[in-house]
């Protein structure tokens, strides 16, 4: 099945009676819904907008009432002390690294035991399911102490390892491929294989990993993000020498001054890698999600 | 290859690919986890059971009086309605306007991988970022809410001061930030849903309404499951945004009147503020017992969608 | 996925974790150079020397790391608890050095590299302040912030007060003449600027002059008993009664704010405060000056430097502390930043004495500064200090908030104490 897109928006606009919807199509989005959507991204995007006024002004646009709207010309000035403050680009490098390893790790084997939970019958299988989802019930903050032993005891304080393998598998993870995969994968077609003698491992390759691609692709944007915005753990375990972009934040943000222009610009160089890439993988992540998913 | 070809050896070999592989398949989360997630788990629940103090060399075992200690300690009781208050003001919204927007994306949209990237922008952007924001924009004296509420002619609003109040700001942080992340997490689901069925619902003369009524919300059931679990989860062990709300001052009591200290955050102020870490780590596991209840409670409701 | 995309992800995190592997801190640097670490929090101003004691001492290499003051201490505490990740040389503030000086056995004790002959450098009190129970010294003092109170001249005249440094000085010698002060002003006050930031901030000043004040020497926790503790409470909450306060919670974001919004016309300012308001208030140049601290003398924060006995280079380490706390170097920081030496031998130096600020309408900052920092009695901190100023931070909060009265503020607060004492 495949996605029609064959009106223009003028007239999408147009109120038409429900028999007159494309038959096989995606239900076409009319005025209401474009209204609705533009409300819901001006709201997104109103605080990460005012944070790049901020950063193109000077320390004192936070508070001016009304409140500044339009860009200033200090952008480039607090970008070069935002790299003069900090190591910043070795930050961003590190980020790319943790991200990227941990989003890899956590796409892979959730989606393997994703698989198992959802798909394959074995002994134990409910109680390992439960006992996988009641872990993500503890307070991550409380296990910082003791990870930090254990850390100093492998010799890595200080080493992006300490920050990457304890990412490299969430129990968020593998609750969410398996609820994911439990209705995505139909029973019948599994079976289907099995009849044909196709190994677990083929069926793993050529049924589930193709009906997983929209959940992968939207769990490797969470993980991703969520690796490059973690912050109380890199900032206990790494040292500001060797951060990620979250540890060189909260340096520009230690003086006993805080400069908001310069943090607020911090931040913004923080996210521009992160939206780039999405802007450049976006059509292939999201896109995934519409064509990867559908076949009839 | 097909079954009629294979022999005994096949055979077996299928019974141990059926039985066997599934453990292969869970063991990489399973090892991975125990190395680094059983130990500070089990770590933490050990010295729930001393009164270890970070500051001082010895510890000593004091068996259950950590815990004991909790249940008539009026900060705990205190940060708890917090916590559930601050969780039904932000969850419950949250979810209900993902479903919605997951809904709305879900049509063929113009630029939707525009859409699609925007309602997700939130998530992306630093806590530290959203703090100082979200900060200047709930101030008391400048801040851009009460000069909108000034221009509609009512009273400004001390946000910090009050319970509910801060309680609202801090559902506001939480619901900009993950709505867009859950209305994603909705819409991959939403695209599993066989289109046949809304054409079979349209020529019964099914509006839109019923379809997403009778159609959408049921196929949805094991994702809408999925996203009030962790929503409780998440919500229940919320730290960052009230910790941050008080940005600047230091210590995490959560306003001069602990009215918007979390569980999380009066967790951390006992473990390193306090550095009471005996104390700290036995409310740690009464926070995850109260979190495992309520998850079963969020599971069994979600659960009779099916029936309606 | 195909299994070549896959081939290729798999290759990725492996090259994650191999290059992760390249990122260490240890020691050394290739060149066999020894490598120090600091970490501090805040400017300290020591940037711009490390070229210079790099310069003379080929063999070391300065690294220093600086993050947010709290995270800073709660990190350090944590790395001196599970025995490894502190850097070389830690950088600790007034505020927490008492509890850090309640575990001696984590530092270096400076006393086995000479500590006993530098003491004359420092104020007594300071020195005093990093010694331990068993008697180890564990750290040299950097700053002080001795007192003084930093006034706008403007707003002073739209309210009909002097504005000269000296006659404000005159106007209160004493807290109780400055809230006085305080009620003139506020009755022809310009609309919108309070006469203090907020009534913690100057209850922490007036605490800070007190001989005694939440703790006896013996560590025991006073804040019941101390007559100066609840007297100062009761005066300032008075003076928030009369609407002096601009009830501004300090370091928040909107006490940043305030300066630039001019919500206030006086606020009780140590000698590092000068940067911030100087960064705060940048529309404001000239218009803010600084005159005396009712009462006289006082102190609020500074620090010290010190070296975690976990640190592989104590020696090359101490020596640079040593170095970088001698009058010398102090004398620097101090025409560079602002930042007030300890070390009391670089009061009597003409560039520390006659130093002037143009911000604060060339204010002889070198000279209030030293006068009040050897005007000052000191008073001994004890552990939890800083938890006990939040707790009471917080009570004046409530009642500047309208949540609760004075004694009812005041009798939870005490329960605050209690649990903190435990």
């Amino acid at each position: 099945m495949t996605t029609i897109i064959t009106e223009a928006p003028r007239q999408a606009r147009v109120p038409r009676s429900r028999a007159a919807r494309p038959r096989g199509g995606r239900r076409s989005a009319g005025f209401w819904t474009y209204a609705a959507l533009v409300a819901v991204l001006l709201g997104s995007l109103f605080p990460v907008y005012w944070s790049l006024i901020v950063a193109s002004h000077d320390n004192d646009a936070i508070a001016r009432v009304p409140p500044v709207l339009t860009p200033g010309g200090h952008l480039f000035e607090n970008i070069a002390r935002v790299f003069d403050t900090t190591a910043f680009g070795k930050a961003m490098l590190n980020s790319f690294i943790v991200s990227g390893s941990v989003t890899v790790s956590v796409v892979l084997f959730s989606t393997l035991a994703g698989f198992a939970f959802a798909k394959l019958r074995f002994r134990g299988r409910t109680s390992l399911l439960v006992v996988a989802i009641a872990t993500t019930t503890v307070p991550h903050q409380l296990g910082i102490i003791p990870l930090y032993i254990l850390m100093a005891e492998l010799g890595w304080t200080g080493r992006l390892e300490a920050v990457i393998v304890p990412g490299l598998v969430t129990a968020f993870g593998v609750f969410f491929m398996t609820q994911y995969l439990s209705s995505a994968v139909p029973d019948e077609l599994l079976e289907a294989g099995r009849i044909d003698g196709c190994s677990t491992l083929r069926l793993f390759w050529h049924v589930v990993v193709p009906a997983a691609r929209p959940a992968a692709a939207v769990l490797g944007l969470f993980t991703f993000m969520q690796a490059w915005n973690d912050f109380f753990w890199p900032l206990v375990v790494l040292t500001p020498e060797n951060p990620t972009v979250q540890v060189a934040l909260s340096s520009l943000a230690s003086g006993y001054t805080t400069d908001y222009a310069l943090v607020l610009t911090g931040t913004v160089l923080a996210t521009v890698p992160v939206v780039a890439v999405f802007a450049a993988l976006g059509r292939q992540i999201i896109g995934g999600i519409m064509s990867g998913a559908i076949k009839g | 290859m097909t079954l009629a070809r294979s022999g005994p050896r096949r055979r077996w070999a299928y019974q141990l690919d059926v039985k066997g592989s599934p453990y292969f398949y869970i063991a990489p989360f399973f090892l991975l986890f125990g190395a680094v997630g059983m130990f500070p788990l089990l770590y933490t629940a050990y010295v729930s059971l001393t009164n270890w103090n970070l500051l001082e060399p010895t510890r000593h075992w004091v068996g259950l009086a950590n815990y004991a200690e909790l249940l008539t300690d009026d900060y705990f009781w205190n940060a708890l309605f917090n916590t559930v208050s601050i969780w039904l003001l932000s969850t419950v919204p949250q979810l209900l306007a993902a479903l919605f927007i997951a809904h709305m994306l879900n049509r063929s949209l113009r630029a939707r991988t525009f859409f699609r990237m925007g309602v997700l922008l939130p998530n992306v952007t630093s806590i530290v970022a959203v703090t100082i924001i979200f900060a200047q924009l709930f101030g008391r004296d400048f801040g851009m809410v009460n000069w909108a509420l000034d221009l509609v002619g009512l009273d400004p609003v001390d946000w910090q001061a009050g319970t509910l109040s801060s309680h609202i700001a801090i559902s506001l942080i939480v619901i900009w930030r993950w709505t867009g992340y859950n209305a994603l997490i909705y819409l991959a689901a939403m695209q599993t849903i066989p289109e046949h069925l809304y054409e079979a619902a349209t020529l019964d003369g099914a509006g839109q309404f019923t379809q997403f009524r009778k159609i959408t919300i049921p196929m949805l059931r094991p994702t809408i499951i999925f996203t009030a679990v962790v929503s409780t989860i998440g919500g229940f062990q919320i730290i960052a945004e009230p910790l941050l709300f008080q940005a600047g001052t230091g210590n995490p009591t959560g306003g001069s009147d602990r009215q918007f200290q979390t569980v999380g955050l009066y967790l951390y102020e006992q473990g390193f503020s306090l550095y009471k870490f005996g104390y700290a780590s036995a409310i740690a596991w009464t926070l995850c017992l109260i979190i495992v209840v309520m998850a079963l409670v969020n599971y069994s409701i979600t659960r009779r969608i099916r029936r309606s | 996925m195909s299994a070549a995309k896959l081939r290729l992800l798999v290759g990725v995190l492996a090259v994650g974790v191999l290059t992760a592997g390249c990122g260490g801190s240890s020691g050394s640097s290739g060149d066999g150079r020894v490598t120090l670490t600091l970490n501090l929090f805040g400017n300290m101003g020591f940037k711009d020397l490390y070229a210079k004691y790099e310069a003379a001492h080929p063999n070391i290499k300065i690294v220093e790391r600086t993050s947010a003051y709290n995270d800073h201490h709660r990190n350090l505490a944590a790395h001196l608890a599970t025995g490894s990740g502190a850097a070389d040389v830690e950088g600790i503030d007034t505020g927490f050095i008492a509890q850090f000086r309640a575990q001696p056995e984590r530092f270096v004790d400076l006393r086995k590299h000479g500590a006993d002959g530098l003491k004359d450098r420092w104020l007594p009190w300071k020195w005093q302040a990093s010694v331990a129970k068993n008697g180890a010294q564990i750290g040299y003092g950097t700053d002080v912030g001795g007192l003084a109170m930093c006034y706008r001249r403007d707003l002073f005249e739209k309210a009909g007060l002097p504005t000269e440094r000296d006659e404000v000085s005159k106007l209160w010698p004493d807290w109780a003449s400055y809230f006085e002060a305080g009620r003139k002003y506020t009755a022809n006050k310009p609309e919108g600027a309070s006469f203090f930031d907020g009534g913690a901030q100057i209850f922490n000043a007036m605490i800070g002059q007190a001989e005694t004040g939440y703790y006896d020497s013996s560590d025991h926790v006073v804040v019941a008993t101390n007559p100066v503790v609840r007297s100062a409470y009761d005066e300032v909450l008075k003076a928030v009664a009369d609407g002096e306060s601009a009830k501004l919670v300090g370091s928040s974001p909107a006490w940043n704010t305030g300066f630039a919004k001019s919500q206030f016309a006086t606020i009780a300012c140590p000698a590092w405060m000068l940067a911030k308001i100087q960064d705060q208030a940048k529309a404001f140049a000239g218009k803010w000056d600084i005159a005396a601290i009712p009462g006289g003398g006082g102190n609020w924060g500074g620090s010290y430097l010190t070296v975690p006995a976990q640190s592989k280079h104590a020696k090359e380490a101490v020596d640079l502390i040593t170095w970088l706390t001698a009058p010398e170097q102090q004398i620097e920081v101090f025409k560079a930043h602002g930042i007030l030496p300890s070390t009391v031998a670089t009061y009597e130096k003409p560039e520390v004495k006659n130093l002037k600020n143009a911000f604060f309408n060339d204010a002889p900052v070198g000279q209030v500064f030293t006068t009040a920092a050897l005007n000052l009695k000191p008073q001994y901190q004890g552990p939890r200090a800083g938890d006990i100023q939040t707790a009471i931070r917080d009570a004046i909060n409530r009642v500047e908030e309208g949540k609760q009265d004075g004694p009812q503020a005041w009798e939870q607060m005490l329960k605050d104490v209690e649990r903190i004492e435990q």
